[in-house]
């Protein structure tokens, strides 16, 4: 069981509105490990889209993401990756 | 908090004027603390609390216009030799010249208030204890049922969201789902609201996020709700234990308080909403002194206390 951290920036113009929100807790719920987002002072848990969308992370912020668990490592990777991809966005917030 | 935001969000509400300048505006009230200044006005400082935002009344402003110059000077500058976060005068009164001169030059601010004393330190009490208050974010689903907070809790995907909808359905109250900001008001007391951002959405799996306000109106829905019973659902598992008398009354704490828990298997084909329901009744049923479970054990040790003297005189 393992817990890890990493601080993600949000590279996207839109920044996180619902449909990479979507890919996101889509790409955490594979995980049987526990994923939050943390925000300044406010951390939601990544497997609701809701929490997501409620941090309101908008271009240029830094979020940090702790996973908890058995896969942890395997979590973390994969949300860094989808997050260097902007979530298949381009600059127009298309994919 | 800053007594410039205080100042500039509350001023109608609490009928606040300046008699200090601007830059005293940037000193920070600390904590929920309101009270007198008491003997410090005398010059007893052994156990002044100076941290509290001190209100001047009648008076106190009466005795300090009493006072000669000479002492008048004194006991401002000692009670002004300490940090104090805050002073406000109210009943429209005005503080003396020399305690404004004073303020200013240590930076403390001095507000001034229309309201009564009494009034206003109580408004000021309660809206500086919700303000300090202990807070926590948590992942659940908040319902009022039958007048009962019930906190739906249980890992991601597991179904919190579609068992309160269900109870909405049913007439009941949604709260907040998903993300739950819950206070600590008092010492037992634990409170949950919705947050504006997320209003009363919901996320339903398959369906996606639905508008509960738009679908169900507005008795379906509230903005906070004291938090009475947690809900914990849970997979069913083999080899876990679940209650099945019920005279083990569990518990769990939220932000130190504690609250009575109940664990709920799912087992597909089983009707949780309606289990959601008993949950608010029971505790009602709790409140007002019958614990159904206790009961029904008593008579049972009652009926076997009987059988056993009839056999006994039997023989």
């Amino acid at each position: 069981m393992a817990q890890l951290q990493k601080e993600l920036t949000v590279l996207n113009k839109l920044g996180l509105h619902a449909r990479p929100a979507a890919l996101l807790v889509q790409m955490t719920n594979r995980f049987s490990s526990e994923v939050t987002l943390r925000k300044n002072d406010i951390e939601i848990n990544a497997k609701s889209i809701m929490g997501i969308m409620m941090l309101a992370a908008e271009y240029g912020s830094t979020l940090l993401v702790t996973a908890v668990g058995d896969d942890a490592e395997d979590a973390l990777n994969a949300i860094q990756e989808i997050f260097n991809r902007k979530f298949e966005e381009n600059d127009e917030g298309e994919e | 908090m800053k007594v410039a935001d205080f100042l500039q969000l509350q001023k109608d509400r609490f009928k606040l004027c300046l008699f200090t300048d601007e830059h005293t505006l940037q000193s920070q009230i600390i904590n929920n603390e309101v009270s007198r200044p008491g003997l410090v006005l005398c010059g007893f400082t052994e156990r002044f609390a100076f941290d509290r935002t001190l209100v001047f009344g009648e008076t106190e402003i009466v005795y300090l216009e009493s006072l000669p110059e000479e002492k008048l000077k004194s006991y401002i500058e000692i009670m002004c030799s300490f940090d104090i976060p805050c002073m406000v005068v109210s009943k429209g009164l005005e503080p003396p010249r020399l305690m404004i001169e004073v303020a200013n030059r240590r930076g403390i601010p001095v507000l001034g208030t229309t309201l009564g004393t009494q009034n206003f330190n109580r408004m000021l009490a309660g809206f500086l204890e919700q303000f300090f208050a202990p807070q926590t974010f948590i992942h659940a689903t908040l319902a009022d049922v039958y007048g009962v907070g019930l906190l739906y809790t249980g890992p991601s995907g597991i179904g919190k969201s579609e068992c309160v909808l269900d109870l909405v359905e049913r007439g009941h109250r949604l709260v907040c789902d998903d993300v739950v900001r819950i206070i600590r008001v008092g010492e037992n007391t634990v409170v949950g609201m919705m947050n504006e951002k997320l209003g009363h959405h919901m996320e339903i799996r398959g369906l996606g996020i639905i508008d509960i306000f738009r679908l169900f109106g507005i008795r379906a829905v509230r903005s906070r709700k004291r938090i009475e019973v947690v809900v914990q659902l849970s997979r069913w598992e083999n080899n876990v234990q679940y209650e099945r008398t019920g005279l083990v009354d569990l518990t769990t704490k939220i932000l130190d308080v504690e609250l009575p828990l109940v664990q709920v298997p799912l087992v597909p084909g089983k009707n949780i909403t309606v289990i959601g329901e008993v949950i608010a009744m029971n505790h009602l049923l709790k409140q007002k002194g019958y614990h159904t479970a206790k009961e029904f054990n008593r008579r049972l040790l009652e009926e076997m206390q009987q059988d056993r003297y009839i056999d006994e005189l039997s023989e």
